[in-house]
């Protein structure tokens, strides 16, 4: 999947590439203004709590992402529409217009930055290992995780960080999925945000019997826009006066996200 | 807890059967179509629509989705179909390069006796394709026909790679709050669906029996 993936959209950026020579360039101009001139921003996400999920029985998404994202829209003086995505597919959505915005806990990897124009980042986080609780005092140091069969999100930053250090595992497509390959015992562990570990495993969540242990790095969350957009300005200007005015950290207590939010 | 999951996958399989509807609508016959343009006696044109044919059976559905989504966005800068109706021109396209086989599968096993036989009864080359040829073309691909049919059931579980939100979105959803039985809840729908699918293929096979 992972290659089949890679390889067409290599092949579409050498066509893209080529097409685009030939025609000389078809896409200039500033991207605030066509948002602003569509009158919609559109917010490319998936079901992410704590950064956007839906309320038990509410058809409305919130969030501490979701949240920011409305403020931000209204700031522009457009609406704004939530698309969930497919997260494999990010990159594309974006390029092609589909989506104007990636603004879902996402982190600021190499890979990310490649592909897309990120603000400033807004968020700390990092990547832990999740294990059954009754075997979590086994695995408290990096070296004990060689024994381990890992789940990851395909592609994620969980995902690079296995690969430093040099463990194979098993890809799935979200890290819901990887949650599940640890709760149905298919593996022994695997590696999920942070901020996704604090909000799903452990006492009082759906996955009681799971915990995490070590945490592999630190990273950071940012907004992801087209390449070369100038709506990045706009977005961090717009953070700065949000958290100034003490919106940020408002939101982010609502949603228990206030002990990670980066100070500006 | 059960209804509640029971009527957000009803809403999943309501996309999932438009797409289901909507491609037989239209694949149905341009696959008719198709199948004479593979048959047809000039050649040009049969090696064209014989090769569109090889390159739509011989690539993954997956990847004629997302090129029919992503595509025109990707390559030209141009505004992209709604989610919903670039699944169902992939679909459309391949379901019809499909069903021309089967087609041409049910024309070409009519022999050239019964041909003649309309021949020699004075019918024009139309009366005897619509009033000889056709019904028995049509008893014989209705087994290959209900593989089809229950086979796109299934395949449009892949619309999800574009964020179409058919049923198994719906069901995958459920495991981000926790709930890992709704997406095999959804195999319920389906294997509902299609047995609906299967007899009333049987009873169709039935109806057309006086045909020997």
């Amino acid at each position: 999947m992972k290659n089949m993936k890679r390889s067409l959209a290599l092949i579409l950026s050498l066509v893209m590439a080529l097409s685009l020579s030939a025609c000389g360039g078809s896409d200039s101009g500033s991207d605030l203004a066509y948002v602003k001139d569509k009158g919609t921003l559109v917010v490319g996400m998936t079901d992410f709590a704590p950064m956007d999920y839906k309320a038990e029985g509410s058809d409305e998404w919130i969030g501490f992402d979701a949240d920011m994202a409305r403020a931000f829209a209204e700031d522009l003086g457009v609406d704004v529409e939530f698309v969930e995505i497919n997260w494999d597919n990010k990159a594309m959505e974006l390029q092609t217009k589909a989506i104007d915005v990636v603004w879902n806990g996402m982190t600021l990897t190499e890979e990310v930055k490649q592909l897309m124009s990120c603000s400033e980042p807004y968020c700390l986080n990092g990547q832990v290992v999740v294990v059954p609780a009754d075997q979590a005092a086994n695995y408290q140091t990096t070296e004990s995780l060689s024994a381990l069969s890992f789940a990851v999100e395909n592609g994620s930053a969980g995902a690079e960080q296995l690969d430093a250090l040099g463990i194979s595992y098993t890809a799935m497509d979200t890290q819901a999925k990887a949650l599940m390959e640890v709760a149905s015992g298919a593996s022994d562990a695997c590696v999920i945000d942070l901020l996704m570990a604090g909000a799903m495993i452990g006492e009082g969540t759906s996955y009681p019997d799971l915990t995490y242990t070590v945490q592999l790095n630190s990273e950071e969350y940012g907004v992801g826009f087209r390449v070369g957009s100038d709506l990045v300005e706009t977005f961090n200007t717009f953070w700065k006066e949000a958290y100034d005015a003490g919106t940020v950290m408002e939101v982010a207590t609502t949603y228990g996200v206030q002990e990670s939010i980066i100070e500006k | 807890m059960l209804l509640d999951v029971t009527l957000s996958l009803l809403e999943g399989f309501g996309t999932t059967l438009e797409l289901f509807l909507l491609t037989l609508l239209f694949a149905m016959p341009l696959g008719l179509v198709i199948s004479f343009g593979s048959m047809s006696r000039f050649a040009p044109l049969r090696w064209l629509v014989q090769t569109v044919v090889w390159v739509v059976r011989g690539s993954p559905l997956l990847l004629q989705v997302l090129i029919i989504f992503y595509g025109p966005g990707l390559l030209f800068g141009l505004p992209l179909l709604p989610r919903f109706w670039a699944a169902l021109l992939a679909f459309v396209i391949n379901y019809a390069c499909y069903f021309s086989e089967i087609y041409r599968g049910g024309i070409q096993s009519v022999s050239r006796g019964q041909y003649e036989a309309g021949q020699v009864l004075g019918m024009t080359k139309g009366q005897i394709f619509f009033k000889v040829v056709l019904l028995q073309v049509i008893k014989r691909i209705i087994p290959p026909m209900g593989n089809e049919w229950i086979t796109l059931v299934k395949d449009t579980a892949l619309v999800r790679v574009i964020s179409v939100y058919e049923i198994i979105w719906m069901g995958e959803s459920y495991i981000k709050k926790g709930l890992i039985w709704p997406l095999f809840y959804t195999m319920v729908f389906y294997l509902l669906f299609n047995g609906l699918l299967t007899i009333f293929f049987g009873w169709l096979e039935k109806k057309l029996d006086y045909f020997k």
